[in-house]
């Protein structure tokens, strides 16, 4: 019998993400405004969800400065940082030099860019790790200044883009960096968004990183949708490793898969500690969530 | 046997071949050349020492065992690396992200510079990877819309909703037809055929030197005729995206990045979604197809084999594309 501790809605509907249609995610970010996108989070929130995940997109702060003007009900906060895809308009428009350069300059202020370009670069020293543990402290910090007061934070996670290229470049220290960051200056648990699931949990095993202690976001559904390498080898690797907390989104597949099919098929799997899934509406959440919450563990 | 790799620029697609290179079996990346001072150092900070970076593609491929290169720097580059590249001693082969060229005479360039020597090229035309793509195409191969009579495709992206700095927005370097136009005019060669275009116009919006704006009316063999129209400042494009609407005698064939649509005429539809079609890859970064582009190429390295779409086959796009410019200049004189 599945026992989840944890319902997150998710904030894809609200910045304009669909993965079934990008069409329709367009339509539907621009129906939302910022006081509809509370009244659907809360709706979440009274119907069965614990949590809000959200990437630091800036929709996602006046979110934020709403719920704190406008307090709901009680619930736990996962920033998932960073917002990519600024990241990646910031390099088409202005370059990835310009880009590389406008964040370092973020992220160690007393060096001055133009010295960096013009041939001070031998004298700098690029310490990838420093330069993590600055850039978290800065995106999170806007948002944490705004942290509604009846909501704590449930974990801190890494972007999947930023953990795949980690995992992809075996960045172990880099892991390190963060997982020590996030318990020395947050309150709350160092988490990641993969899709390469497997991978993950096997760098992770090899070099003894702990696994226990952190929380995992990745797809799991019944059509196998970004589950990599397979959708067999992820709930292998499920049902197999000493993992901590196991967040499953994309349960939906992007709106492919009918909620009630969804549920049958998140009950097959028995290590999961969390779900998460999108709304759009507040009816939305309601039937979501209300489907979700025999899910949960009685409190 | 592994195959040796280098990979060329460290720009945004540098960095997600490379990543997806550094997890693909029987693959090495050795070594990424860069010729930015300030890229090559970060390079050096955040990627593994297993991973040599270099500023001087000589010293790269002297002191390294490559045998595959992909070249991701900034277009109007790609040919003079390939054609520095043949230089040095080593058997190399070339996978190229797209497109070619920045002309079609820098294209053809390419093509002779390869076409003497056994070795595989490829170009990154990775829609044709997409399962949504791919179904597309079978629909059209196995005629279920009856004889095609008119097609309307787009590629929109909001990129570029100010100036913008790089050498995309440089005249002769950049422009939205070089940038989005490609994709959309490879698919459109491999769903129909050699593309002639009638007529087209241009407009700018942002950038000074560059078109934002494109528009072609295009006709077939077949007697197929549509438009294209090609724009990177458009609002609310979270994501760049393609169209291709055609309409047969029997019904209506709608694909995009997300799905195929088929009405018939009947009134009977079909709807695929990606989520439809889920093949294994052993690593996902960005989209499924840019893994299995280079799971393709590598194989066919390791095969000695060809790979499709190759050099010749980006050449064809690139002649479109020069003709298409030469059109635009045209109307908009």
């Amino acid at each position: 019998m599945i026992s989840l501790r944890s319902l997150l809605v998710g904030d894809n509907s609200f910045i304009g993400v669909s993965h079934l249609s990008q069409a329709r995610a367009r339509s539907r970010a621009q129906e939302l405004d910022i006081d509809a996108i509370v009244r659907v989070v809360y709706s979440a929130i009274e119907h069965g969800a614990t949590g809000f995940t959200f990437s630091t997109h800036p929709t996602n702060l006046q979110v934020l400065e709403y719920m704190k003007l406008n307090p709901g009900p009680k619930f736990q906060l996962y920033p998932v940082l960073p917002y990519a895809q600024g990241y990646v308009r910031t390099a088409n428009e202005k370059g990835t030099m310009k880009l590389a350069t406008e964040l370092f300059s973020k992220l160690a202020p007393s060096t001055k860019v133009s010295s960096l370009l013009q041939g001070g670069l031998s004298a700098i020293t690029l310490d990838p790790i420093r330069m993590l543990k600055s850039y978290v402290d800065i995106e999170l910090g806007s948002y944490l200044r705004v942290k509604p007061e009846n909501t704590d934070l449930g974990a801190i996670l890494l972007h999947d883009i930023l953990t795949d290229l980690g995992v992809a470049f075996e960045a172990v220290h880099f892991f390190e960096a963060f997982i020590d960051n996030i318990r020395k200056r947050y309150t709350a648990k160092p988490g990641f968004v993969t899709r390469n699931f497997v991978k993950f949990v096997d760098l992770f095993e090899r070099n003894r990183l702990p696994l226990r202690d952190i929380v995992i976001m990745c797809p799991f559904n019944k059509v196998g949708f970004q589950m990599t390498p397979t959708k067999e080898s992820c709930e292998e690797c499920l049902s197999k490793s000493d993992l901590g907390e196991i967040f499953a989104m994309s349960i939906l597949a992007g709106g492919y898969i009918p909620l009630d099919e969804a549920i049958d098929y998140i009950r097959t799997l028995q290590n999961l500690t969390g779900v998460v899934a999108g709304v759009s509406t507040q009816q939305h959440a309601q039937e979501t969530f209300t489907s979700l919450k025999p899910l949960l563990t009685p409190r | 046997m592994e195959t040796n790799v280098g990979v060329i620029g460290l720009g945004k697609m540098g960095v997600l071949h490379s990543a997806i290179l550094n997890t693909l079996p029987r693959t090495k990346l050795r070594a990424i050349y860069e010729k930015n001072r300030f890229l090559v150092k970060a390079g050096g900070a955040f990627l593994p020492k297993t991973i040599r970076m270099y500023r001087d593609l000589d010293s790269m491929l002297a002191r390294e065992p490559i045998d595959a290169l992909f070249i991701t720097t900034p277009i109007h580059s790609h040919v003079d690396v390939i054609i520095d590249a043949l230089k040095s001693d080593r058997h190399l082969n070339f996978f190229v992200e797209k497109p070619l060229a920045s002309s079609y005479p820098q294209a053809r360039a390419a093509c002779k510079a390869v076409s003497k020597l056994k070795c595989v090229h490829m170009v990154g035309f990775q829609k044709r990877f997409s399962p949504i793509f791919q179904k597309g195409k079978q629909i059209i191969e196995t005629r279920q819309l009856g004889d095609p009579v008119f097609f309307r495709a787009h590629s929109f992206s909001s990129d570029v909703l100010k100036e913008g700095k790089t050498w995309r927005f440089q005249k002769g370097r950049g422009g939205v037809l070089l940038d989005l136009g490609p994709h959309i005019l490879d698919l459109l060669a491999w769903y129909f055929g050699e593309p002639k275009p009638l007529t087209a116009v241009k407009k700018r919006f942002y950038s000074r030197e560059v078109e934002d704006y494109v528009h072609a009316l295009v006709s077939f063999d077949s007697g197929l005729k549509g438009y294209v129209d090609v724009c990177w400042s458009m609002r609310n494009f979270r994501l760049p995206e393609i169209s291709i609407e055609v309409h047969g005698k029997e019904g209506i064939l709608t694909v995009t990045d997300d799905s195929v649509t088929v009405e018939m005429s009947g009134g009977e539809k079909k709807n695929w979604y990606k989520q439809s079609f889920n093949t294994p890859i052993p690593f996902l970064l960005a989209d499924p197809e840019f893994t299995k582009e280079d799971q393709t190429f590598l194989n066919a390295v390791e095969g000695s084999t060809s790979a499709t779409p190759d050099f010749y086959h980006a050449a064809k796009t690139n002649a479109l594309i020069d003709k298409i410019a030469t059109l635009s200049q045209k109307t908009s004189k």
